[in-house]
């Protein structure tokens, strides 16, 4: 049978502010366990909650990018519920008057077109303590607690794996470039819950779903997802019923397996959250904020194409990477050559960052002197195979001009030299001469080789091409 | 009474004051926690000795945090609590200089008033040990009135403050709510929760709120207005204020001696030069006063004290799993009553039962305060008894709480809660030997208003406390 597949998405993403999101606190990951606590975080009698100013600012940054409507009366309320990871016995959330609704991400569908994805809501709320169950003991550690989150719910708006990782990696990206969150998925400063059911082709009847929790990477998103709909959609052929349940991905199967089933809706009880009064936000502060979004990643990628003349590809390349960006940006305003430019970033710098672990903004102040290698390349100063030798040298601060004249790199483009060892190349190979006179093309290449060879890399090689050709015609006649 | 401890030296002052405390205590069991001299709590409050309330000694309901200091709020499961911090009040009273005498009794978790309920057992009444402070700051109310502190903090849900004040024959005042940060007070429901004093004065009370008042950005619905010389412009004129006796009040209490003193209070009271006028409230909405405030009080009271699960804090029961702890902890650690008002409150914010109990009772409290509004249109100032008996016996059954005198005259001082008003009890005279007063309430923020009439109400009074042993 053929089935219509729905997909939604919940993802919980940690603010990256200096303190919590009603307490002052530091938000500290790593930090050593239970360090980052006071009485509030940790429930203690007659705490009180008071709202952090920044958390609002960078849920409002959020909403914007997501082109969600921004609601400017901030409340607040209780999900009353009993769990050892809840200090208060009750969160402090946002059911009733989210601060942003109605947005959307456009994704691309893997033919290349476009589809909307709409979200449905965003909301401001806390974290919970990290629990660590041992086998005789559970430990608790309150330095998550109330870190500031904002929960992005997405309709049911995809279909298949590939469109939830498309989904949740653009998220990602964006809060990314807005600067609000870590958005770490190992780390769990990015969680992502899946909505998963199956329902007949053309039913207007949803069917019953079950939830995937905690993926930790996106590529187990959309391999959750995708066993998922194959295990629904054989259960539902063979005639079985979907049970309402939560389940979670096991990486070593690749398989979701059963944690609990659904006993009915909990009641979480909530009310308006008492100890703090609605907030009128300013709205020249809420357009404040709006008007000063750092540049997102869409336009970002536009821009390189226009303003750069990369590929479409380069330009993914790039923007998917937040330091390759920045580093790119730093390169091309030295660079004569931006394509080039390009070229040497995806390849060369990525490479070179990825084995030595650097953090490749730290390498953006290295990016004057690298322009300068590439605009000696581009000037054909020296070959392409030089600079690669240089290249090291240079990030690690050294002059590329001076580097090349010590070592003798300088490219040779005075003709009176090349002919001279084209003429003992072609001296020494009388059976290539031979050969390319009879249309073996690859004669060339390996008597321009010679030259090179013979010059020590130091013939420009273009024009040893070009004076190779002129004088194979003067010797075949 | 501030007077009489000003400027005398404060360790003589803390040894008088610890001694009359102790006499206090074996009488009325009126406290939880005696402060050593040595406490931090004392011993800063000695480098504030230029302050306003200097070397005068005082209490606080034990619902208030003091670091390095046990508060139980009367509760077991809190019965070994040492806060890490200090409550914000507590800050400014050491600043002040207050000496910090005891943590006094209240009923458990402030949800009571009768002051039965609390884990160290029942306070008694100053003035007859067979008959109850009143609650839930019953402690506070009996430490003023037997002598032994010059002022106690208290805190006032429904009338914790203003109901033992007049058991008591004791000055008791809540400013208008978030007038005093709530910041470090264990809550009973937060939206309710007001902090006052108790003294035997109304300028010693006014002196106090100079102390307390003020913005506290740890407490999001503390009043951002600063703090006025509210003693030093203590104004007992009434001319050209007018006070509006609540008419539906006076006509629901039975005791003619009451009646007698409150209406020969009003007559002085237009004799100094106020106009006075009888108003009334719609007799079926004011009914619908106290179970309005059962539930929101104990729908947000299920949820404030959720964090009182063993696990954090306090007296900790085994169990299998984090979850059972909980349980244990809560059933060992929280008296009937408690469970009782958790079980009432959760019911009430129930998804299904939500629209017609909370949010209900939430529409209720804004009809009322609307018509308390509305009042105060044409008055300055509400009054009435602050209760229509004195204190009752401590063996007698509760009163019929469907009578009209219960349901109004008993407990209109709620509406002090409802509409945060400043609202302040007067002691007005003596019925059986037991305190019987009046209490006044004006509208939100005129809390200088509300000691103005106080002071006029307590100069034509003329109430003297008993000497003597109580």
């Amino acid at each position: 049978m053929e089935y219509d597949v729905v997909i939604g998405l919940e993802i919980h993403c940690e603010l990256k502010t200096q303190s919590k999101m009603f307490s002052a606190s530091p938000v500290n990951f790593g930090a050593p366990a239970n360090s980052c606590v006071n009485e509030v975080d940790l429930g203690h009698p007659g705490y009180m909650p008071c709202v952090n100013r920044e958390a609002i600012r960078m849920a409002i940054m959020a909403c914007s990018a997501l082109h969600l409507t921004i609601d400017p009366l901030v409340k607040f309320d209780r999900k009353n519920y009993y769990y050892a990871d809840l200090p208060k016995g009750f969160q402090i959330t946002q059911q009733f008057h989210p601060i942003g609704r109605n947005g959307y991400i456009l994704i691309k569908k893997s033919d290349g077109s476009t589809k909307k994805v709409r979200i449905n809501r965003i909301h401001m709320e806390e974290d919970t303590a990290k629990q660590f169950h041992l086998s005789d003991a559970t430990l608790i550690d309150f330095n998550r607690a109330g870190t500031p989150l904002i929960e992005i719910v997405s309709e049911p708006d995809m279909e298949n794996g590939a469109e939830a990782a498309s989904y949740v990696e653009n998220l990602r990206q964006t809060l990314l470039y807005l600067g609000v969150s870590d958005v770490k998925m190992e780390e769990g400063s990015l969680r992502c819950d899946v909505n998963v059911s199956l329902k007949p082709k053309g039913s207007n009847v949803f069917g019953v779903k079950n939830e995937i929790k905690n993926l930790n990477s996106i590529s187990n998103v959309e391999k959750a997802i995708d066993y998922e709909i194959a295990r629904q959609k054989d259960i539902l052929d063979n005639g079985g019923v979907i049970e309402q349940a939560t389940r979670r991905f096991d990486e070593a199967t690749k398989t979701t397996v059963l944690m609990r089933k659904k006993e009915g809706n909990v009641d979480y009880k909530f009310f308006p959250e008492p100890n703090i009064f609605p907030i009128r936000l300013d709205q020249t502060w809420i357009d404040a904020i709006v008007n000063n979004l750092p540049e997102l990643p869409d336009a970002k990628k536009a821009r390189f194409v226009d303003q750069y003349g990369l590929s479409d590809y380069d330009a993914d390349v790039l923007v998917a990477n937040m330091g390759l960006c920045a580093c790119f940006e730093a390169l091309a305003n030295g660079c004569t050559n931006k394509k080039m430019a390009a070229n040497w970033m995806i390849s060369d710098v990525l490479a070179y960052a990825n084995k030595n672990d650097i953090d490749l903004t730290s390498l953006k102040d290295k990016m004057d002197g690298l322009a300068k290698l590439i605009n000696m390349v581009d000037t054909k100063e020296i070959s392409n195979k030089q600079a690669k030798q240089l290249f090291e040298d240079v990030l690690n601060g050294q002059d590329a001009e001076k580097l090349a004249k010590a070592k003798g790199m300088k490219q040779m483009s005075d003709p009176s030299a090349i002919q001279g060892w084209i003429d003992a190349v072609l001296d020494a190979n009388p059976q290539s001469i031979s050969d390319y006179a009879g249309g073996k093309d690859r004669a060339l290449g390996y008597l321009v080789g010679q030259v090179m060879k013979l010059s020590k890399g130091q013939a420009n090689p273009g024009l040893a091409n070009k004076m190779m050709v002129e004088s194979l015609k003067q010797r075949i006649g | 009474m501030f007077e009489h401890y000003k400027n005398g030296d404060p360790k003589t002052n803390y040894e008088k004051a610890n001694q009359s405390c102790h006499d206090s205590q074996d009488k009325y069991n009126d406290v939880v926690t005696f402060v050593d001299y040595d406490h931090p709590l004392i011993q800063e409050a000695l480098h504030h000795q230029d302050g306003p309330l200097a070397a005068i000694p005082i209490a606080l309901k034990d619902n208030v945090n003091t670091k390095d200091l046990k508060t139980t709020a009367c509760c077991h499961i809190l019965d070994n609590y040492i806060p890490q911090y200090n409550a914000t009040i507590v800050e400014k009273l050491i600043n002040a200089g207050a000496l910090i005498m005891v943590k006094s009794s209240m009923d458990e978790l402030a949800m009571g008033g009768t002051n039965l309920t609390a884990s160290t057992g029942p306070v008694a009444n100053p003035y007859d040990r067979t008959r109850i402070s009143g609650g839930s700051s019953g402690g506070s109310a009996a430490l003023v009135a037997s002598g032994a502190v010059a002022m106690a903090i208290g805190t006032d849900t429904g009338d914790s403050i203003r109901k033992p004040a007049a058991y008591c024959g004791v000055v008791g005042f809540k400013p208008t709510y978030g007038r005093i940060s709530r910041y470090g007070i264990i809550p009973y429901s937060s939206s309710l929760d007001h902090v006052g004093v108790f003294t035997t004065s109304v300028k010693d009370a006014a002196i106090s709120l100079e102390v307390l008042a003020g913005r506290d950005d740890r407490d999001m619905t503390s009043i951002n207005e600063k703090p006025e010389p509210y003693a030093d412009l203590l104004n007992s004129d009434l001319h050209g204020k007018t006070i509006g006796i609540i008419g539906n009040v006076i006509d629901s209490i039975d005791n003619e001696n009451i009646l007698d003193q409150f209406n020969a209070l009003v007559d002085k009271l237009k004799a100094n030069g106020a106009t006075i006028q009888t108003v009334y409230y719609d007799e079926a909405l004011l009914k619908t006063l106290l179970p309005s405030y059962y539930l929101i009080a104990n729908c947000e009271a299920s949820a404030n004290h959720s964090n009182l699960d063993g696990l954090r804090f306090g007296v900790r029961m085994d169990g299998d799993d984090p979850t059972n702890v909980m349980i244990n902890s809560r059933t060992h650690g929280l008296g009937p009553l408690i469970r009782k008002r958790f079980v009432i409150g959760s019911y009430g914010l129930f998804e299904a039962n939500q629209e017609k109990l909370f949010k209900k009772a939430q529409r209720i409290r804004r009809l009322l305060v609307n018509a308390t509004m509305d009042l105060f249109k044409h008055v300055d100032g509400l009054l009435a008894p602050a209760a229509p008996t004195i204190a009752p016996k401590m063996d007698t059954d509760s009163a019929d709480q469907l009578s009209d005198q219960y349901l109004i005259a008993d407990n209109w001082l709620i509406l002090g809660n409802f509409t945060g008003s400043p609202s302040i009890t007067v002691p007005l005279g003596y019925d059986h030997g037991c305190p019987i007063a009046t209490n006044i309430m004006t509208k939100p923020f005129s809390d200088q208003l509300c000691l103005d009439l106080a002071s006029a109400i307590e100069q034509a009074s003329g109430f003297e406390p008993m000497k003597g042993d109580r």
